[in-house]
């Protein structure tokens, strides 16, 4: 899974919109959308979201997390813990991504959020490098890894596997050189 | 005046403050260490006048116009008052002086300071001056005798002095208080006070209570103290209060926790009469805030910003196809505004050479000058504005309301018995709130019906039907988080039941940036026992009741299936003898669904007898089928209209609503007509019409409104036995089999209808094929296509295209024919010819009303 296909399915994500425009309710495979009111705040996926904010259809209410001292204690937090800590949507980097890149007039102090957001994603994945290399070298069989978004696992997931296989190749290679040197000298 | 404190805000920055009222006590003067002097207004002014004084300020002292600092440079400075002009400097120190203070009659000043002298200079001539020695730490508090004899001083030596001014001596000292070796360190700075006029008594706080002393004997009177008094630090805050109010009255023995706010109060100690309240507009918040809304409604919102770089108003509209938003400099001052999807309306006060102005920008005017400006006659103010749906009206301070016209002709003019409050206009309803007894705090009315908010954040709702008396319908407090917490209502909503409000964290009104976000409240009856489903059931009916007399009809519903719940079927039948003959048959149908047999049976004799006595007084046949028309109209209403009902109870009323024919009892007539002048749209009843369809797509899945659905008319039957006699029971084959034959035809004689039709074909399709033999087939067939696409465009895919080319009718009839071709099939589905359903059209086209009739006649120009 590449980086699109996560970001696609972050756009399923409800967010609060308040449109400027008046619609009766809209019905989709996915759901129920709506009805809109002009000044109501209304929940819709993130993709109508964005694609009403790129028309100048709506406002959009940033989530409740999406606020600086809260990401400020929760950054700390993530310093603090050893451990990954839980994140406030599972699609955070995502939702903070598309609403930054385009509904930043929405959002007070968007600059800092995404500052936040990435010094947060930055020690998350510092921490994903570190426990992949101490499970690489003390040779572990398995590791639990909880709180991990699936853009944060799909950032290494494919590599490690991969190199895992290869290092596993390398060191059954390494145990029985003799054999493989055997038989090639048939 | 009650003991309530006021919320605590912030005047300086943090570090030591001092705090003193103006002779006449209409300010609040306060100095802080970053070295301004404020003026506050009162403790909610926003924009105090500051004073720079120096880089610190210790103390601050104000009197007859004088206003005297303790700096960091260790000088006391005089000031004048208000204008903030230095005045010179009174006296000096090694280091910084920590209190000054007045006498009584303002001639001098007494100072302390942190280099242990105690100084009394003459405010006039500064270099009479007298100064006192003997404390061996920084002089904390002074504190002048009324009589200017002695004086009182308090250190951080722990003692606490009385001087003999004229001797210069001191006369006692006590050692009362806690060592410390500075200002800053010392747990309290203990202020002292004398009895005010007779000087009989001085008070020192000490610890956590307070000492009184006599004077001259200098013994210990008594002390005063209080359990609620926890910590020293509180006690010093709250020592002023305390003495003010123990020595105003002489009284010992009781003590009062009052805080600061209130130390110097007045001397009149009985209630007093609330000062009348100034009128407000709805939705806007104070008008001393330099951000402010001057109305926030349902259509849009109108800013004003005014500060030293702006001043101008901001319109913006919710829905931007109403208009776009707008600026405007405002340069009249305007304070008061209002906004409609017609126009906006401003007004501004009266000043000096200028009239109150009451000034309209009606952007949904269709000519070219879309603003208008009425003057009012000389010293008569605007006080409140409201837009209707044509009309503006305007409360002037001469008692008067003025009634305009939208395009601003004047029209009527009356007096109102008292000063207004406030207006609110919907439609053609002026609702004008004025002084009489009663004050009403904030009021907002976005509905048809009034309704209003007071300061207490309860919303209630007038109820017309119970002899108009107001009903609570949402506490907002209740939905706070915090204490200090307020909801902005800025609108109110029947149809989805919605309190649109505004949550302000800390504050009543909420800023204008960042731009704060609208959250819905639903209503709520405080009933009693609301977390059982009986109160829950009662609630929900009761505010139903309230919420529309049109829902009405849906709210037994929910009180037949409330008794069901409940298991109390006796009480079923009770209800169901108050219902409708409709009412009652869909209570037999969810009785019967619910396997309430005996129940179902009851109620289906009880619906046989009132149907019986319905037969009676069903005169003329045709009369009641057009009835049934607009019922049809209305069930897709009330469907419409009331979400919060069960979906289950929905499904009924479609289905009901269908296979109805004539049934139904004639008091609800006048009711149903009522929902038609409510909806604003009695002549074009397609637009309900396909409301209903909607509502219907999303329960049933995508069913044509206008169709007959056989299927469902036959259970109905077998239910309702008056309609065993009807003859749509037994023609329902007959029909079917002419619809078959025709649809033959039909496929042979226009080919081109056939490939957009998928298979599961709707009846509407069929019942189209019912013209297809006519004689004069062009024109008309024409007039049945042009209906589908119409049907179409409200639940798409179902219907097929079927049109082949437009072709616009000529008359209004021949409109209204076609509008509603599909009832009178529906209602004689036995009508085959062509020159049936003309001659059935012609009829109910002639019952309907002049009006109505001109309305179609005009549409078909």
């Amino acid at each position: 899974m590449d980086a699109a296909e996560v970001e696609f399915l972050a756009e399923k994500e409800l967010v609060t919109i308040i449109p400027n425009f008046s619609l009766d309710k809209i019905y989709l495979i996915g759901g129920d959308l709506g009805p809109f009111n002009p000044g109501l705040p209304v929940d819709v996926p993130l993709w109508l979201a964005v694609n009403l904010k790129q028309r100048q259809k709506c406002r959009v209410l940033p989530p409740a997390w999406m606020d600086v001292e809260k990401l400020e204690q929760l950054r700390d937090h993530e310093r603090k813990e050893e451990t990954f800590t839980p994140v406030p949507s599972p699609y955070y980097m995502e939702l903070t991504k598309l609403l930054l890149n385009h509904a930043s007039d929405n959002i007070p102090k968007a600059d800092a959020i995404r500052t936040l957001i990435k010094d947060l994603w930055d020690t998350r994945m510092a921490k994903l490098r570190v426990s992949a290399d101490s499970f690489v070298q003390q040779q572990e069989a398995h590791a639990k890894l909880d709180n991990l978004t699936l853009m944060e696992i799909n950032t290494s997931g494919a590599f490690l596997t991969q190199a895992l296989n290869h290092m596993y190749k390398l060191r059954t290679n390494l145990l029985q050189p003799a054999e493989s040197a055997q038989s090639q000298d048939f | 005046m009650p003991a309530t404190q006021k919320p605590v805000r912030y005047g300086h920055t943090e570090g030591h403050t001092d705090v003193c009222f103006d002779d006449s006590g209409s300010c609040i003067v306060t100095c802080g260490s970053d070295g301004d002097v404020r003026i506050w207004e009162d403790l909610d002014d926003d924009d105090p006048k500051s004073i720079n004084v120096g880089e610190k300020a210790y103390s601050c002292a104000l009197k007859n116009g004088k206003l005297v600092t303790a700096v960091s440079n260790n000088t006391v400075q005089v000031h004048t008052f208000p204008e903030g002009v230095p005045d010179g400097i009174l006296t000096r120190f090694t280091t910084n002086a920590n209190h000054v203070i007045f006498n009584g009659d303002g001639t001098k000043i007494a100072a302390g300071s942190s280099d242990f002298l105690v100084k009394i200079v003459d405010v006039v001539d500064c270099s009479q001056q007298k100064t006192f020695r003997g404390h061996d730490a920084p002089v904390l508090s002074l504190s002048f005798d009324p009589k200017d004899i002695f004086l009182a001083s308090a250190s951080c030596d722990g003692s606490v002095r009385v001087w003999h001014i004229p001797d210069q001596t001191c006369a006692i000292s006590w050692p009362l208080l806690q060592k410390c070796n500075d200002v800053v360190n010392a747990k309290s700075i203990c202020r002292l006070a004398w009895q005010p006029k007779s000087g009989k008594l001085l008070a020192i706080p000490v610890e956590k209570s307070v000492k009184l002393y006599r004077r001259e004997t200098w013994s210990n009177q008594f002390d005063l103290s209080d359990s609620f008094i926890s910590q020293e630090k509180n006690v010093t805050m709250l020592k002023t209060g305390l003495l003010k109010e123990e020595e105003e009255d002489d009284q010992a023995g009781s003590s009062h926790n009052l805080p600061l706010v209130t130390s110097q109060r007045p001397f009149y100690d009985g209630p007093m009469p609330t000062p009348r309240q100034k009128p407000f507009q709805s939705g806007s918040t104070p008008l001393h805030l330099t951000h402010r809304f001057m109305v926030w409604n349902s259509i849009g919102i109108i800013r004003c910003y005014n500060d030293e770089q702006d001043n101008a108003i901001d319109v913006e509209f919710h829905d931007t196809s109403i208009h776009h938003a707008t600026h405007l400099s405002n340069s009249l001052n305007y304070t008061v505004a209002d906004l409609s999807h017609e126009a906006i309306l401003l007004a501004s006060e009266s000043t000096d050479e200028l009239a109150s102005k009451l000034h309209c920008l009606h952007f949904s005017s269709w000519d070219s000058s879309k603003e208008w400006m009425v003057d009012m006659p000389q010293h008569e103010d605007i006080e409140a504005i409201c837009l209707g749906q044509g009309w503006a009206a305007a409360a002037t301070s001469a008692l008067l309301l003025r009634l305009f016209s939208i395009g601003g002709v004047q029209k009527e003019i009356f007096s109102l018995p008292g000063p207004v409050v406030s207006m609110a206009g919907h439609g053609e309803q002026l609702l004008i709130v004025f002084h009489r007894g009663r004050i009403f705090s904030q009021f907002y009315n976005l509905t048809s019906t009034p309704c209003y908010v007071d300061s207490e954040g309860c919303v209630r709702m007038l109820n017309r039907a119970f002899g108009n008396t107001w009903t609570p319908v949402c506490n907002t407090r209740e939905h706070c988080k915090g204490k200090s917490d307020h909801y902005w209502v800025v609108g109110i909503h029947e149809h989805p039941q919605q309190l649109r409000c505004i949550p302000c964290k800390g504050s009543r009104f909420p800023p204008t940036l960042p731009r704060p976000a609208v959250a819905i409240l639903s209503f709520k009856l405080p009933y009693c026992q609301i977390a059982t489903e009986k109160g829950q059931m009662e609630e929900q009916f009761w505010r139903s009741v309230i919420f529309h007399n049109h829902l009405d009809y849906l709210a037994k519903n929910g009180y037949e299936y409330l008794s069901c719940k409940l298991e109390r079927e006796f009480r079923c039948v009770e209800l169901a003898e108050l219902m409708t003959q409709h009412a009652v048959n869909l209570a037999v149908k969810y009785a019967s669904r619910s396997r309430k047999l005996i129940l179902a049976q009851k109620l289906s004799e009880l619906a046989v007898e009132k149907a019986s006595e319905l037969a009676a007084t069903q005169a003329e046949e045709e009369e009641v089928e057009e009835e049934d028309f607009r019922k049809k109209l209305s069930a897709g209403y009330s469907n419409a209209a009331t979400e919060w009902d069960q979906p289950r109870l929905r499904n009924q009323t479609e289905e009901d609503t269908e296979s109805r024919k004539e049934a139904d009892d004639t008091q609800k007539t006048p009711e149903l007509h009522e929902h038609g002048q409510n909806s604003g749209s009695t002549d074009t009843f397609d637009v309900p019409a396909i409301k209903s369809g909607a509502v219907t797509s999303s329960n049933q899945g995508r069913i044509n409104p206008f169709k007959v659905s056989a299927s469902s008319k036959e259970p109905a039957m077998s239910v309702n036995s008056t309609r065993s006699t009807n003859i749509l029971d037994t023609m329902n084959k007959s029909s079917k089999k002419s619809t078959a034959f025709n649809r033959a035809t039909n496929n042979e004689k226009s080919p081109v209808i056939k490939p957009l039709i998928p298979k599961p074909k709707s009846k509407q399709a069929s019942a189209a094929s019912f013209f297809q033999k006519r004689p004069c087939q062009v024109e008309k067939t024409e007039e049945v296509k042009e209906e589908n696409p119409k049907n179409a465009s409200s639940e798409a895919p179902v219907l097929c295209p079927q049109n082949v080319e437009n072709q616009r009718p000529k008359t209004g009839f021949q409109m209204w024919l076609e509008e509603n071709r599909s009832n009178i099939l529906s209602d004689n589905p036995d009508f085959s010819e062509e020159a049936d359903i003309i001659k059935e059209g012609m009829i109910r086209f002639r019952a309907l009303s002049t009006e109505e009739r001109k309305a179609w006649t005009n549409k078909a120009k």
